[in-house]
């Protein structure tokens, strides 16, 4: 497929090094391989929401043959936060001196009545962080408020949490809490594998979480329930190399767990952050928006850490209202429809007035749908695309 | 159109931002208005004007300042308008408490440029405001100059077919202060702020230049995006003709942000007949500025007001403006 012809010349100047996991030439003999392998329809999920944008982004789309389907799978933290974690967040703004400190696209989801970034809009004090530590700092040099941390993300931000918990512990800072929305993966991906109306034919997992959890963690996927699972990087080659091991596994009937991210993500993972989570955390019930609730796949704070519990502080009850009605991010989040099949996908549900969470996350299946096929106009878009607009 | 607040990122360039624009353009008469959405406005064919604000955090940043910012934003519009900077005014919008020497510093970073250019400062004001009120210093400047082309330049010139080239590697200014914002320092990342006039000027005797745009807010991504929904024709990009620093791109790596849509400050694209595009391109390279100008895509009949990027893996993908601020992934 070539579209324009551009003078090679073009790029003599340009700061390139060479990087073999953006390297086009292989690309193409991967993608070729991968056709001449799979002989039946497919369907893989990419579990990570950095995947799907890498996805998006490079095109591998556009390339893969028509029988191969990927679906986006609940591994974008903005997505998974339940709409009433992000009301409770809200309610705890609305009182007298409090700082609210989060990650980036946390404020703009859509509660149930208004967004942390409205409330900000409207002067509540909302900070944007990009780590645990600065939301400490933010309580350390404003004593006179109660800084609260929304921690969101999966096994990957969890550790910085444990270890900002810690140190405000150590420093006896009073004035800081966080509100534990972490989750973890494995026990969602089991909750995946096991319903019925899944037909999931191979994972391509979570490169950045499985540098904290290492293999075994998702053993039991390929072990216990025959399905075949890669571990990948984020660069295009990462991700179709990751989609060709499961087509081979298809093609030569295997369900095993393969790691083609060695370079990032050892066998035993990142026991220095295990144990940190291990020493500030345990296990809990946590409610998935969409998903609903799903045992041991939360972290609370340890007892001994309770001062620090947001929720305990100011004596919260988590609710778990209804989602906004039409809103299918839930289904989107589980894989049992692609973005397109939402009823309100493109048109009451835009980036500029998003609805639910999958189209305010700029890892959201719903936003990379949106933007990198412009709401669906694309016109390069595979057939099985083409059927889904159809179909809407 | 919905819109009952300003948002942050009504102001991060993109489709939010031509929403708001189109809300503050929509209560004047159409006689009251030009119809040119260029960087710069062209008053009697003849004398081009602009007018910008300058905000940035923080306001020293790599490879430049706000002061250096604040005149180099306004006298590249016009010189991608084919219009030779050559008169300032400026508004300095300073809270309570700012410090009288870091004003000056600035000052004297926006007079150095001033010289560089041979702009005249020829008018000002200075407004201070409550402590709280605006965060440290606002500068807004208006600059006036005379057009040097023998014809206007726009994007209504763009015919298809037409090269579309790019000055310098793109995205350095936005990395630049997104490193800073979140404490990353890559090595060699320096903001892109410059005045473009210099390596723009020899270009405008090539009768093929058709236009040229300024990459700020939105960046290449935005610019590519108007002229293609402006112009209602296609816009092809190709992935590995564009040139992006490997400091920028492992910022944007690091942080989940996209190039092409980080903010420049010293690049422009440029929209050329295809038989003049190698004398624009060896033009440019003339400039110690513009080493990095390369050839990106072109102009076509075809997906008529989209833009569509071949990737370096040989895929295709729609490039659409962006919509809300771009903020740090979270894992």
């Amino acid at each position: 497929m070539k579209f324009i012809n551009m003078p090679n010349r073009a790029m003599q100047k340009s700061d390139k090094k060479s990087n073999p996991f953006k390297a086009s030439f292989t690309a193409q003999h991967v993608i070729e391989a991968i056709g001449q392998r799979i002989s039946k329809p497919l369907t893989f999920m990419e579990v990570c929401g950095t995947h799907t944008v890498s996805i998006f982004r490079s095109g591998i789309r556009s390339l893969l043959p028509e029988e191969l389907s990927l679906v986006s799978g609940p591994g974008c933290p903005v997505c998974v936060t339940d709409q009433g974690e992000i009301d409770c967040a809200i309610d705890i703004l609305d009182m007298p001196q409090i700082t609210v400190a989060t990650y980036g696209d946390m404020l703009r989801v859509p509660g149930t009545k208004s967004s942390l970034s409205e409330r900000k809009s409207e002067g509540k004090d909302v900070r944007l962080v990009t780590s645990a530590a600065q939301a400490l700092s933010i309580a350390e040099n404003n004593p006179e408020r109660e800084v609260v941390f929304l921690a969101v993300g999966f096994e990957t931000t969890a550790p910085a949490t444990a270890a900002t918990v810690l140190e405000a512990r150590e420093k006896n800072i009073s004035n800081f809490s966080i509100l534990s929305y972490h989750k973890q993966t494995p026990p969602v991906l089991e909750q995946l594998v096991q319903d019925p109306d899944l037909k999931i034919d191979g994972f391509i997992l979570p490169g950045h979480v499985s540098v904290i959890l290492g293999h075994n963690a998702y053993r039991f996927i390929a072990q216990k329930y025959k399905i075949p699972c890669a571990i990948a990087g984020f660069e295009p080659m990462d991700i179709l190399l990751a989609i060709a091991d499961l087509v081979f596994q298809h093609a030569n009937g295997q369900a095993v767990l393969h790691s083609l991210y060695p370079r990032a993500v050892r066998p035993e993972g990142n026991q220095k952050a295990l144990s940190m989570i291990d020493r500030v955390f345990t296990p809990c019930s946590a409610r998935w928006r969409g998903l609903g609730e799903i045992p041991l796949s939360g972290y609370m704070l340890k007892e001994e850490f309770s001062s620090f519990d947001t929720l305990l502080r100011f004596q919260i009850t988590l609710t778990s209202p209804p989602p906004p009605a039409g809103c299918r991010c839930g289904d989107v989040l589980a894989g049992h429809i692609r973005p397109l099949e939402c009823p309100l996908f493109a048109k009451r549900c835009t980036p500029m007035t998003p609805v639910g969470p999958c189209m305010v996350s700029s890892e959201g299946s719903c936003s990379a749908y949106y933007k990198y096929n412009r709401g669906g106009e694309s016109p390069w878009k595979k057939s099985h695309l083409a059927t889904e607009v159809a179909d809407d | 159109m919905s819109l009952e607040k300003v948002t942050l990122g009504h102001g991060s360039g993109g489709r939010l931002t031509q929403d708001l624009i189109q809300v503050i353009l929509s209560v004047f008469p159409k006689k009251n208005l030009t119809s040119d959405l260029e960087d710069c406005a062209l008053i009697w064919e003849k004398i081009g004007v602009t007018i910008d604000s300058f905000t940035v955090s923080p306001r020293d940043f790599p490879g430049g300042d706000i002061g250096e910012l604040a005149i180099c934003g306004s006298a590249n519009d016009l010189a991608v308008r084919g219009v030779k900077p050559q008169f300032i005014t400026m508004s300095v919008v300073a809270e309570e408490g700012f410090h009288i020497d870091e004003l000056t510093r600035y000052m004297k970073s926006a007079s150095s440029i001033c010289q560089k250019l041979g702009i005249q400062l020829v008018a000002g004001d200075t407004k201070v405001v409550p402590k709280g009120h605006v965060e440290g210093l606002f500068i807004t400047t208006c600059a006036v100059g005379e057009r040097v082309t023998p014809a206007p330049l726009g994007m209504n010139l763009l015919q298809p077919s037409d090269t579309i080239i790019v000055s310098t590697s793109i995205g350095r200014h936005g990395a630049a202060i997104g490193a800073s914002r979140f404490d990353l320092n890559p090595e060699d990342l320096k903001s892109d702020c410059a005045p473009l006039w210099p390596a723009l000027e020899p270009l405008l005797k090539i009768d093929g230049l058709r236009c040229m745009r300024d990459c700020t807010r939105g960046g290449l991504g935005t610019v590519m995006c108007e002229w293609a929904e402006g112009r209602q024709l296609g816009v092809t990009l190709s992935e590995e003709g564009i040139p992006i620093r490997s400091s920028v791109q492992s910022v944007c790596d690091i942080l989940g942000f996209d190039p092409l849509y980080l903010a420049c400050e010293g690049c422009a694209a440029i929209g050329v007949d295809p038989k003049d595009a190698d004398k624009v391109l060896n033009i440019l390279r003339e400039n110690p500025l513009c080493q990095e100008a390369s050839i990106i895509g072109s102009v076509t009949e075809e997906h008529k007001g989209m833009v569509a990027l071949q990737t370096k893996i040989g895929g295709m993908r729609v490039v659409d403006m962006p919509v809300g601020e771009m903020l740090p992934r979270i894992c």
